[in-house]
């Protein structure tokens, strides 16, 4: 998944884009290179989330319409704007799977599951495939997440860190405490 | 009830750049704005009230 965010960890880029935030304030109509610079990874955030596109769309340009009815709400606190977008994106997501709107989905590549179950197993196998699977289902909400973006989507923990309210080594800690569960759930003897 | 999917297709960031675009949001925005403003009900209620009393 091509989520270009690391870029705009870098201070000069995060002044850069505080002023863009500060002018769309002013006018709507300057939040366009914003929306230009996040859309595709918003899109993408929810797109793995949620089982038909359509409903991905329509989330998509819910958060945006969201991000500009709040944008003069936004205060700068040394995160990217896009910590922002993903935290509005992430209750519209919630908001949608309560309205029994869209169903929560997890999307997986198999190549990411062969390297799990090759680190945690001797050999792999398809039975290991199914059993990891429906041990997923069993791991918290919260965890879950975890799991999705540090293995399935690869991103940081600085950027998980940013996505989740938490700091970079917290991220650290409870992905760690999450996998951990996921093994002793995958190992456990039925 | 979670669902998985394996090996699933994105689409191209042309095909997701062209089903949304910022004009559409913006005007999405507008609306919600406009819908959204109570005195836009009562704004036609209160000029002919206000006629009503002046004559």
């Amino acid at each position: 998944m091509a989520l270009q965010l690391s870029a705009h960890q870098q201070s000069f880029l995060l002044e850069e884009e505080r002023k863009l935030v500060e002018r769309a304030k002013e006018n709507p109509r300057y939040f366009a290179p914003l929306y230009e610079r996040y859309h595709d990874a918003i899109f993408r955030y929810i797109y793995r989330r949620v089982d038909e596109e359509e409903q991905a769309y329509d989330i998509t340009s819910s958060v945006f319409v969201k991000a500009l009815q709040g944008i003069h709400k936004y205060e700068y606190r040394g995160l990217p704007f896009s910590a922002w977008l993903f935290r509005i994106a992430k209750s519209e997501l919630y908001q949608s799977f309560r309205d029994q709107k869209a169903q929560r989905t997890v999307s997986i590549d198999k190549v990411v599951l062969k390297q799990v179950i090759e680190d945690w197993t001797e050999d792999y196998r398809q039975e290991d495939v199914d059993r990891l699977l429906s041990k997923l289902r069993l791991l918290k909400e919260v965890q879950l997440q975890l799991i999705e973006m540090r293995f399935f989507e690869k991103r940081s923990f600085k950027e998980i860190g940013d996505i989740t309210g938490l700091s970079e080594n917290n991220a650290k800690v409870k992905t760690f405490r999450a996998v951990l569960k996921l093994k002793q759930f995958f190992h456990q003897i039925e | 009830m979670l669902k998985i999917l394996l090996d699933r297709t994105e689409p191209s960031a042309d095909v997701v750049k062209q089903q949304q675009n910022f004009t559409q949001i913006l005007a999405a925005c507008n609306y919600q704005k406009q819908v959204m403003n109570p005195w836009r009900y009562w704004y036609f209620p209160l000029w002919i009230l206000a006629v009503l009393m002046i004559c």
